[in-house]
């Protein structure tokens, strides 16, 4: 089943004569175990588009769908559940909680939805990212590239089915950026969806599909070549 | 750089026949460069030529070749030199580019669109190749392309941009149009 669906979206900021159309008529479609990035210069559109698809904003018209359910049918308070049990935020300030130890922000999003054994899945999302033995520690006691990976995990813990990036290698160096980028590649490959918003083309080429955006509209699809598609080039 | 010094610093390793060092010249390119056995032995006749690389005698229908002390003195001088741009093939896209800006009725915006998104394929391909267990050798050649496609991106990026804002000059009847080089 079609994990994240835009179909014709407009997203206007603003009326009137200072009306900004920041989306125009935008459809996409993101499968199970695809990755999907979106590129674009700044004010193109992209991070609303992945704020629409996370359910932060609402379209101005069209509809988005994940998995199968619009968004905007849902209560606020339906809406805030389905956000966190379905859907993993990874963005470029990590909001990581400065209280709270690397595996208490992990298991957050469990903890508010009254899951037991939280902690146990926590450490287990962590080993994911490598950082066995990090669970009792806080944020600052942990390098950029570290809190990075927790807040990696924590969009990856549970049965989360999309995974929503905004520039998650930010202020990484390339080889912890590309390790993060490893991490999402590894989560789709394994049946999870996500979008990834990014200006760096070298990080848009994990994904199978990149899309660019340009003043809100999609001018370009670069479809990653099926093998036989490679096989009949001479 | 040349097929020739290729050959010498494989076979600085120790003495190779034809088809050893297509090999490893195979292996140690990651098949980026394929090369033929007709190209090597051509090479390997021109080095023998040039006191470069010495036959030893032919072992079981083969014949090794090993590099002489003047391979060797080459070999160090190629190392030690830098690769010169002039020495690299032309940049075909940018020329292509260039034309199209200047030839009526070439659509340039889509000229650009096109090439990035072939671009972004490649790049995407290499990548893919990235998430497969290799040596640090074919790694780095393999980030090699990858650098290279993103820096193709970038300036096709920064040729999309640039063409916004572009409002062609008149040319007179008769044009000495220089295309940079």
């Amino acid at each position: 089943m079609t994990v994240l669906e835009l179909r014709g979206v407009h997203r206007v900021h603003g009326t009137g004569d200072t009306a900004v159309t920041a989306l125009d008529d935008v459809s996409l479609a993101v499968e199970p175990g695809e990755l999907v990035a979106v590129m674009g210069p700044s004010g193109s559109g992209k991070s609303t588009l992945l704020n629409l698809a996370g359910g932060l904003d609402s379209p101005t018209s069209g509809q988005v769908l994940v998995d199968g359910t619009s968004l905007q049918s849902l209560s606020r308070k339906k809406l805030a559940a389905w956000r966190r049990r379905r859907i993993g935020y990874v963005f470029q300030d990590l909001n990581l909680i400065a209280s709270l130890t690397a595996a208490e922000n992990v298991a957050l999003p469990l903890d508010l939805d009254g899951v037991r054994k939280s902690r146990r899945q926590a450490e287990q999302a962590l080993s994911e990212v490598d950082l066995d033995g990090y669970a009792d520690r806080f944020p600052d006691e942990m390098s950029g590239g570290q809190q990075q990976r927790v807040a990696i995990a924590r969009a990856l813990i549970g049965e989360r089915r999309l995974v929503l990036a905004d520039e998650p290698t930010g202020a990484l160096d390339s080889r912890t950026g590309e390790t993060v980028l490893r991490l999402l590649r590894s989560k789709v490959d394994a049946g999870a969806a996500a979008v990834l918003v990014t200006h760096d083309a070298r990080h848009a080429a994990w994904a199978d599909r990149v899309i660019f955006l340009r003043d809100g509209v999609v001018v370009d699809v670069s479809t990653r070549d099926q093998p036989e598609e490679l096989l009949s080039t001479p | 750089m040349s097929v020739k010094h290729g050959l010498l610093a494989l076979l600085e390793r120790g003495p190779m026949y034809g088809y050893q060092l297509r090999a490893a010249f195979d292996s140690a390119t990651g098949g980026t460069w394929p090369l033929n056995i007709g190209q090597v032995y051509t090479t390997l006749s021109r080095l023998e030529r040039d006191d470069l690389v010495a036959a030893l005698p032919e072992n079981e229908g083969q014949r090794p070749y090993e590099i002489t002390a003047q391979g060797r003195t080459e070999l160090k001088r190629w190392f030690a030199s830098p690769v010169q741009r002039s020495d690299r093939p032309r940049d075909e896209v940018a020329i292509k580019l260039a034309l199209a800006i200047t030839t009526p009725g070439v659509d340039v915006a889509k000229v650009v669109m096109t090439q990035r998104t072939a671009t972004m394929r490649t790049l995407q391909e290499y990548t893919r190749l990235k998430t497969q267990p290799g040596d640090l050798p074919w790694l780095l050649v393999l980030d090699a392309m990858i650098f290279q496609a993103e820096a193709e991106l970038r300036w096709l990026d920064h040729c999309e941009a640039s063409l916004l804002r572009y409002e062609p000059r008149a040319v007179p009847e008769t044009t000495d149009v220089e295309v940079p080089r």
